[in-house]
């Protein structure tokens, strides 16, 4: 009896672990049955096979925005209203001729408010060819010649891509003024990767000409909007080192352009004929990506230097200063929470745009020389290529509009609230 | 007396039972694991694990004798996938995800291509050369080989 006592509890364990290890055993079973292929898929999977190249990619991405404010209008006529004129389309190839050499052309529709009209854009976002010169099992070095997209802090070079983004509306150091400017060099550029177990370092270098031809951004330097001449780059460069540790959970990044243009008169006499704007900027970029959690925080200054503006007007060198600190959490594997506190100032020295406010005996308004933005936004990413999110923003100064949607200084309103909802697809 | 002694040898008989049991489950565990398969041609190129990460986070881009690395993955929202990714790589799916859409996005990188389920992935592996990709176990059959096989 007492034998059967010991026994007892013993063989009931030895039984539930048997059962336990059967029932995976037959798990196992039943999952290679399904993991071999069928006779009849493999013949479709051939013929598949022969046709299609796997060394030609598509990929392409869509979002619309829908923009609500009170105060200011942003994106078109969104002040007490709602304006649905941000569309976004872009549709890429790219192809893998040989190992070492390799071509990708990407086309961007886009309609964002009074800056591209009701019709929108069509535009060659990038277009290059990608010679390989160096490949090592640690890293790789190569050049690439075309229009290609400038690596400047965190998100330059995919801005338009609303998946690559945690907010609707970019921190303001991307502000839409300078995009133009600042999104691509016909040219080339210089990459070099190396890899160490201590994290893995990326170097590019961009030489060539920017698309100057922005009235947004010219209206901005000569305060004129009825100049008929436009901008012209001169040969500029953009370069970034940036350096990530355990793939990408830490990410910094130091980016650096210097980017020359001057005005190109349509009209003898033409006033700003001698116009030349110079533009010197770095940004620091430093990020956390954790499982639930992460940061980010990105601090630039900008030196303008215009010069020769007219006759009459003095050169003008304000010293721009952007930075925002941002926090997410991952409420779930598919839902984000994004709360940012972000400060852009035109002129470090005139932070309060007091000085312009005199200087033009208050026609412009101070509040249009900075900004500072408190952002809540939510992100649900539906399905890996369904997206919809919708953020609030209190915005403290008016800088970053657009004077085309905003043409009567005297109302535009220094305390304002933006409201946006944007879906987006990407395959 | 007695008494005492056969609890305390059914005690231990209990213990013995019940860390049997635990490590059974245990390696129930790991039979589910994860595994990283490649194409006939590709077995044994690459053993070690760590270079895991730098293929599939495209900074690897070639096998060791010249050929270019065909990575295929599952959809990022996939419980294999996101298994896979923390268990053989470290890392999490987003992670992933913001490195291939600056590649895709800017055109210097082609992104893995993504299959929907298991079966298409071991098809894909089983059939296209210098090939790697995961399924959620280890199962036995002559033509699917592993990345890390003896």
């Amino acid at each position: 009896m007492n034998r059967f006592i010991t026994l007892m509890p013993r063989n009931i364990l030895y039984f539930v672990c048997l059962l336990s290890g059967s029932v995976c055993a037959q798990e196992i079973n039943a999952e290679s049955v399904i993991g071999a292929p069928t006779q009849e898929g493999n013949k479709l999977w051939e013929g598949v096979k022969k046709t299609w190249r796997d060394d030609i990619q598509f990929h392409g991405f869509l979002s619309q925005g829908l923009f609500s404010s009170s105060g200011n209008n942003i994106y078109g006529q969104s002040k007490d209203s709602v304006s649905a004129d941000s569309t976004e389309i872009g549709l890429n190839v790219s192809y893998q001729a040989f190992n070492n050499l390799s071509f990708a052309v990407q086309g961007l529709y886009r309609r964002a408010g009074a800056n591209t009209g009701d019709a929108g854009e069509v535009t060659l976002d990038f277009g290059f060819v990608d010679l390989n010169l160096l490949n090592l099992s640690d890293g790789r070095i190569g050049v690439r010649g075309g229009r290609i997209k400038n690596p400047w802090g965190l998100y330059n070079e995919t801005r338009d891509v609303a998946f690559t983004h945690p907010t609707i509306l970019l921190p303001l150091a991307y502000f839409e003024r300078s995009r133009t400017l600042f999104l691509a060099l016909d040219g080339g550029q210089l990459y070099a990767d190396y890899n160490t177990s201590m994290g893995d370092f990326s170097f590019k270098f961009n030489y060539g000409w920017a698309n100057a031809d922005d009235k947004e951004l010219l209206t901005a330097i000569i305060n004129d909007p009825t100049a008929s001449g436009y901008l012209e780059s001169d040969p500029s460069f953009v370069t970034q080192l940036s350096y990530e540790i355990l793939g990408g959970e830490y990410v910094f990044a130091l980016s650096y352009a210097e980017l020359n243009m001057r005005y190109q008169a349509k009209n003898i006499g033409d006033p700003y004929a001698q116009l030349d704007a110079d533009i010197k900027s770095f940004i620091i970029s430093a990020q956390y990506n954790g499982e639930k959690i992460s940061f980010t925080g990105e601090y630039s200054l900008q030196w303008n230097e215009f010069t020769d503006i007219r006759f009459g007007v003095p050169d003008n060198s304000p010293v721009s200063e952007h930075w925002y600190v941002q926090a997410g959490y991952r409420l779930l594997d598919n839902l984000q929470a994004t709360l940012r506190y972000d400060s852009t100032v035109q002129d470090k020295n005139d932070r309060y745009g007091k000085g312009v406010e005199a200087a033009t005996g208050g026609m412009v308004p101070g509040h249009l020389m900075y900004a500072q933005d408190i952002v809540f936004g939510l992100r649900w990413d539906i399905t890996p290529a369904w997206m919809i999110r919708a953020e609030y923003h209190r915005m403290h100064g008016a800088t970053t509009i657009s004077l085309l949607e905003n043409p009567d200084f005297s109302k535009i309103v220094k305390n304002w609230n933006i409201y946006a909802l944007q879906v987006a697809f990407r395959f | 007396m007695r008494l005492f002694f056969i609890n305390r040898y059914i005690k231990q008989k209990r213990l013995k039972s019940l860390l049997l049991c635990i490590s059974l489950c245990l390696n129930a565990q790991a039979v589910d694991a994860t595994e990283v398969i490649v194409s006939a041609n590709a077995v044994g190129q690459l053993k070690n694990s760590h270079k895991l990460q730098a293929i599939f986070s495209l900074r690897t881009l070639y096998w060791p004798n010249g050929e270019k690395i065909k990575v295929f993955v599952l959809p990022d929202n996939n419980a294999v996938h996101k298994k896979f990714v923390k268990e053989k790589l470290g890392m999490f799916p987003h992670q992933l995800r913001r490195t291939w859409n600056r590649m895709t996005y800017t055109g210097t990188g082609q992104p893995p291509i993504t299959v929907d389920s298991i079966e298409e992935m071991l098809d894909k592996i089983q059939h296209t050369n210098n090939a790697i990709g995961y399924i959620d176990r280890r199962v036995e059959g002559e033509s699917i080989q592993y990345f890390n096989a003896p």
